[in-house]
């Protein structure tokens, strides 16, 4: 919902060429550290299935020409393991496909190679000096430096699931009848698509804040409010 | 019109969207492609009409993984891989070199000062060799390019060696260059640092080799693919020294967004360096080595820098079209 103002969430607006706007939702660094040792574990693991290969290719192939097959096999793995996959229909190594996560260019379409190759090369320099990866932490949209350098970032590639229940149907709409703004009547409009899953409890302890714009207490004002949710939509 | 009748009106679109882009993702043949792009539009309609509206957090969420998607599919690139490998070589990369002819400069004096500075401190008195290369550094060179060593080539006749060399010159050589260009993150320090290394190491070197070996066997095997492989390294510190001079200067720009260009426009220096070296490892793996007379080695290495010059100043200056 396009709320102008400070946001409290890790939503990024984007404004796309077709005149609309999105909303990527960046992935914390948090997440991206588990992501990324599961990856080493992976690499590792390919590492090791292609030393096995290797040992039993060297016998008919002659210790040489092993020796440097397995050069060149760690060179890629080491060197193109996350940019193969960041370029790949998942658009995200294993590790981070497993939690949900995707690397996108800033407009949220896909990474290019040279993106890639950027944000993955400079990331061994990164770990060098340990708090530098953390500078991520502080970006509004959890870049870290490889990000800024390739215009990249990692976000949520499904949208959120919010298990929201509306809530009951308002017997009458209430006309509202002061100016609100639109983030105000966004936060009622929400309480009526929400409110369903709350107990009732919940639901008047919540509209009791409202008591200057309802002039209810209680179950009544709930009522109200909803009322005046339905007369919004109605506006539309 | 309400959210509901917003809805039931649009989800027969929404859905054929939804499957038309699926299959696109598969990289399937879609059945009425062609109406992707319009339906596309139309959908970023809805998400806007949806948001202004503010018909709830399912619709625009909805809307909004929609457009997500089919923006990434509708701006997929997929061009000619020969075409644009071709264009690069052609025109991009040179051209980029030529941009950054000030940058070209810059690591041209901090790699070959030092270079040549050692040579002739290491000539003058061999402690400089002592102190650089060490006294295991020495006794490796003393036993490739010595008075009284094996040559290069013999240690080749094995089988499957020249390979195994080829491999290990990728993997070590071409991999100093991404971290070349990943020092230049640190305000360009890390950039500055390699390279000054490598000008005094090398120097050291020929200056020893010059002194106390043969150098004529050192030159034999350096000279087929020194130019591919200086110059590469060169290209590659230049994209890394373009990173952190954008992070020390970023001008009228903020450093993120200096960062950002710097990276972007530095990547046709990194690629491009990265297969000069690539080609340098064959060179270095397939003849360097090959027991050839040293005449025609010398002609074929200097006119590889010959080449080097001649398509670093004039390749690419016309347009080939679009």
């Amino acid at each position: 919902m396009a709320i102008p103002g400070r946001r409290i969430d890790t939503l990024q607006s984007v404004e796309l060429a077709e005149g609309m706007e999105i909303h990527l939702r960046a992935a914390g660094p948090f997440l991206r550290l588990i992501a990324y040792l599961l990856d080493l574990v992976f690499e590792v693991l390919i590492l090791l299935v292609i030393g096995v290969v290797i040992g039993v290719l060297g016998s008919v192939l002659g210790a040489n020409v092993a020796m440097g097959v397995s050069y060149l096999l760690y060179f890629f793995v080491w060197w193109f393991y996350h940019v193969f996959f960041e370029l790949s229909r998942w658009g995200a190594t294993p590790g981070k496909k497993i939690f949900g996560l995707r690397v996108v260019g800033e407009a949220g379409g896909s990474v290019t190679l040279g993106q890639s190759m950027i944000r993955n090369f400079l990331r061994g320099m990164e770990i060098i000096i340990p708090f530098v990866p953390l500078v991520a932490f502080f970006h509004p949209r959890f870049q870290r430096l490889g990000d800024l350098a390739a215009g990249s970032l990692v976000v949520y590639s499904k949208p959120r699931v919010e298990y929201s229940v509306a809530g009951p149907p308002a017997m009458e709409s209430v006309p509202v009848t002061c100016a609100l703004t639109r983030e105000e009547e966004a936060a009622i409009l929400s309480f009526r698509y929400r409110s369903g899953g709350w107990s009732e409890a919940r639901r008047v302890e919540l509209t009791n804040h409202l008591q200057p714009l309802t002039g209810e207490m209680g179950p009544k004002g709930v009522n109200k409010l909803l009322g005046m949710a339905s007369w919004l939509e109605g506006q539309r | 019109m309400n959210r509901q009748e917003f809805e039931s009106k649009n989800t027969t679109k929404w859905q054929a969207f939804d499957h038309r882009v699926q299959a696109a993702e598969r990289r399937q043949d879609v059945a009425g492609g062609e109406e992707l792009p319009s339906t596309f539009r139309k959908v970023c309609y809805d998400l806007s009409l949806a948001q202004y509206r503010m018909f709830g957090h399912r619709i625009c969420d909805h809307l909004n993984a929609l457009a997500i998607r089919g923006y990434r599919v509708i701006h997929r690139k997929r061009g000619v891989f020969g075409a644009r490998a071709l264009q690069f070589c052609l025109s991009t990369f040179p051209r980029a070199v030529r941009t950054e002819w000030k940058l070209a400069c810059v690591v041209s004096l901090v790699f070959w000062l030092p270079l040549f500075v050692m040579w002739w401190l290491t000539g003058e008195d061999l402690i400089w060799a002592q102190a650089i290369l060490g006294s295991d550094g020495m006794s490796s060179l003393e036993g490739m390019y010595g008075k009284g060593a094996n040559t290069v080539e013999h240690l080749r006749s094995e089988h499957g060696s020249n390979f195994m060399m080829f491999a290990h010159y990728i993997q070590n050589n071409v991999g100093i260059d991404f971290r070349l260009f990943a020092g230049g993150i640190f305000f360009g320090i890390g950039t500055l640092f390699f390279l000054i290394y490598n000008g005094i190491y090398f120097g050291a070197v020929v200056g020893y080799v010059t002194a106390a070996g043969d150098p004529e066997k050192l030159w034999r095997f350096v000279a087929g693919h020194s130019s591919f492989e200086l110059l590469g390294m060169l290209v590659v510190g230049m994209a890394g020294l373009k990173m952190g001079f954008a992070l020390l200067a970023p001008g009228q720009l903020s450093r993120s967004q200096a960062l950002s260009k710097a990276g972007r426009d530095g990547l046709p220096l990194l690629i491009g360096g990265a297969l000069m070296t690539a080609l340098a490892a064959v060179v270095e793996g397939f003849w360097s080595a090959q027991a050839i007379p040293a005449e025609v080695k010398y002609t074929v290495g200097i006119s590889f820098w010959v080449l080097h010059l001649v398509y670093f100043v004039f390749a690419g200056r016309r347009s080939y079209g679009a």
